[in-house]
């Protein structure tokens, strides 16, 4: 049983504060990603949970035993860097058996755990190796392979992706996420991309300015962004935020009136803003259509990706708003084009950036 | 790499690479000639760059001349290499500890090490000569050795502070995660990846420690058996007249040792001095 608490962990570095009170709590064998932009924080709450880093304040508990001040050895982690932070001098065998040779393990069994974690890795046939003779896959893989060699609780992943190029990373996704099921073990994994976040998750923590923003599964994120940041970090094209005035509010929905001028009545708790309130309307690109009725935007560019078309306009004065159409859609650069959304697929956020909880919300996948 | 000299720049580099490394290559060029012409002709004038009787005869006379000169040798093989041992062996411990760890008064003890560097041995002679004595080192290997560790310290803690500033601290937190202690962190990993910086830092010491060895050694030594090569040198300075020649030939003699480690070392000794430029 490895379930992960943090409980108030804040940390400052000097007289800058990088976490705020931040307090989750990660379920046995959940495959977990904190995402949010460079610099929130990610690494930080990583180390801090490595025991790499003192927090200046709170509590980790894992397998419901406090562990704030113990020696990583001692929580049951193991840690893979973003720069693979393998040992340049030794060889891929003894990379993987580092940890163990630390531990000072009896040989046929050490032998025994490094030859089994090089086979989930399939790097048998690079184990004499020296990591400067692999790929970066490969090297990635090492790391990996050092890590499970100890049998953690917990695995803890800090970007591990990042150096890849985006063919290897969308296969190493892939990998990562059987190796997550076949290890059964409790993952917290950090990056800045919301496509690995969405992808792999079983659930994702956003990060934002030292604070959680919000913490749950990857379609929840999507249909029920707690904030503006969440809406427009979670989803890919991001999610257009319009201007919008309300001119009628009440707790069934809020009328509002877009940049431009188009009027829309939106099913969503209305309770928080009255009539002449600054809000801003969420569209996401995948939810409108062409049609009459809707809202006017002018074409600036358009990318025929196939499948789909992502178009790329202005709406109104200058707010620009991107749509993802069909394939074939009629669409040309430099033309005005008619959009339609149906309300129910709309978000409207208040000045503060907080979202009105929208009342016909689509049911939620069933992975939550 | 991009080769963006013009022509005319080209030349001008290797011009002024000629006269410096005349500057520096002409004095041994000299003396080599000198160590080649009988001492009869040292004095000649007008100057005459080659005669036909040349030869290699001071090589073999010095050794008569100066009995001891072997044992010079060999004195000034040992002190540096005691000095260098012994260097390291404080160098290392306290350039990780400069280079990783926070203590109070850092960079402020760092400082006085410098500080220390710009006092010349010179300077120091007479409380040198004072402590030891009154530890009984005088007229012992001790007393050469002693001085040229705790005056090259200082300028090793520096050299290789920077060389293990730039090994990637995440190696080290990977090993610190893995349950490795700090000893076995420098053991396994640290050390091993600083090879070259070592061999970097061991050089100039050993370097350092030739050179200094001759003031120390007139100062506080007095036994012929245990002086090193620069003060053995002075035996060569008779009553009547200096065998140049063969003075010229030891003191090539001697600075061979260090000529022979220098080329086996060239290859880290580059690579060291340019290790960490590129990210690997
Ligand atoms: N050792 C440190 N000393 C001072 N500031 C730090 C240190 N480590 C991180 N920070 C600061 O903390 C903030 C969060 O850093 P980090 O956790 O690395 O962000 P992320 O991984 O999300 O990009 C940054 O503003 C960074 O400058
Ligand atoms: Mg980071």
């Amino acid at each position: 049983m490895a379930t992960l608490e943090l409980m108030s962990i804040s940390k400052s570095f000097g007289s800058a504060k990088v976490l705020h009170d931040i307090s989750l709590a990660i379920r046995d064998k959940e495959f977990v990603v904190f995402v949010g932009p460079s610099g929130c924080g990610k690494s930080t709450l990583l180390r801090i949970i490595a025991g790499l880093e003192e927090a200046t304040s709170g509590q980790i508990m894992i397998g419901g035993e406090d562990v704030s001040t113990a020696h990583p050895v001692d929580r049951g982690i193991s840690m893979v860097f973003q720069s693979y932070a393998l040992y340049p001098h030794l060889s891929v065998y003894e990379n993987i058996a580092f940890p163990l040779r630390v531990q000072k393990m009896e040989k046929a069994e050490l032998d025994t755990r490094v030859q089994q974690a090089a086979s989930i890795l399939q790097l048998t046939d690079k184990l004499q190796l020296k990591p400067g003779q692999l790929s970066g896959g490969q090297r990635q893989r090492v790391a990996i392979g050092r890590s499970i060699v100890r049998n953690p609780k917990v695995f803890l992943f800090d970007e591990p992706l990042s150096n890849l190029d985006a063919a290897l990373r969308g296969d190493m996704r892939v990998e990562l996420s059987q190796l997550h099921r076949s290890l059964d073990a409790t993952m917290v994994y950090v990056t800045h991309d919301q496509v690995e976040a969405m992808t792999m998750a079983d659930r994702i923590v956003v990060l934002n300015g030292g604070h959680v923003e919000q913490f749950g599964t990857p379609m929840e994120l999507y249909h029920h962004p707690r904030t503006k940041f969440v809406a427009s970090f979670i989803g890919q094209p991001n999610m257009n935020l319009i201007p919008a005035t309300v001119s009628a509010a009440d707790a069934t929905g809020v009328k509002v009136t877009l940049t431009g001028g188009h009027e829309m009545v939106l099913p969503v708790e209305g309770g928080r803003v009255a009539k002449g309130d600054k809000v801003e309307v969420g569209i996401r690109p995948e939810h409108v259509q062409i049609g009459d009725g809707g809202f006017p935007i002018s074409v600036n560019v358009l990318e025929r990706l196939g499948g789909v078309s992502i178009t790329y306009g202005t709406l109104g004065d200058g707010v620009r708003f991107c749509a993802s159409l069909p394939g074939d859609a009629a669409v040309e650069e430099g033309q005005p084009l008619a959009l339609t959304v149906s309300p129910e697929d709309c978000h409207v956020f208040d000045a503060s950036g907080d979202v009105l909880r929208r009342m016909s919300a689509p049911a939620i996948a069933a992975n939550g | 790499m991009m080769d963006k000299y013009t022509k005319l720049q080209m030349t001008g580099i290797y011009a002024a690479v000629t006269v410096f490394l005349i500057f520096i290559l002409l004095p041994f060029f000299e003396m080599f000639m000198a160590s080649l012409r009988p001492l009869e002709h040292l004095f000649r004038s007008p100057y005459q760059f080659w005669s036909d009787d040349f030869s290699f005869q001071a090589y073999r006379d010095m050794w008569d001349t100066v009995p001891l000169l072997g044992r010079y040798i060999i004195n000034s093989v040992f002190i540096a290499s005691a000095v260098t041992g012994l260097t390291m062996i404080f160098v290392v411990p306290a350039a990780y500890a400069y280079a990783r760890l926070n203590f109070p008064f850092k960079n402020g003890s760092l400082a006085i090490f410098l500080g220390v560097n710009m006092f010349t041995g010179a300077v120091l002679l007479i409380p040198l000569y004072r402590v030891l004595r009154s530890m009984g080192l005088l007229n012992t290997y001790w007393a050469m050795i002693v001085p040229g560790v705790a005056f090259l310290i200082p300028q090793g803690i520096w050299l290789l502070r920077s060389y293990l500033e730039k090994i990637p601290r995440e190696l080290e937190e990977a090993a610190f995660v893995d349950g490795a202690s700090r000893l076995y962190t420098l053991r396994r990993v640290v050390l091993p990846l600083a090879t070259p910086g070592l061999i970097v830092v061991g050089t100039a010491v050993f370097i350092g420690a030739y050179a200094q060895q001759f003031l120390f050694a007139i100062t506080f030594n007095q036994q012929r058996e245990l002086q090193p090569l620069p003060a053995g040198l002075f035996e060569f300075i008779g009553y009547q007249d200096v065998t140049w020649n063969q003075m010229m030939a030891a003191a090539l003699t001697g600075i061979l040792p260090v000529m022979v480690i220098f080329l086996f070392l060239q290859k880290y000794l580059v690579a060291g001095l340019t290790a960490g430029a590129v990210k690997e």
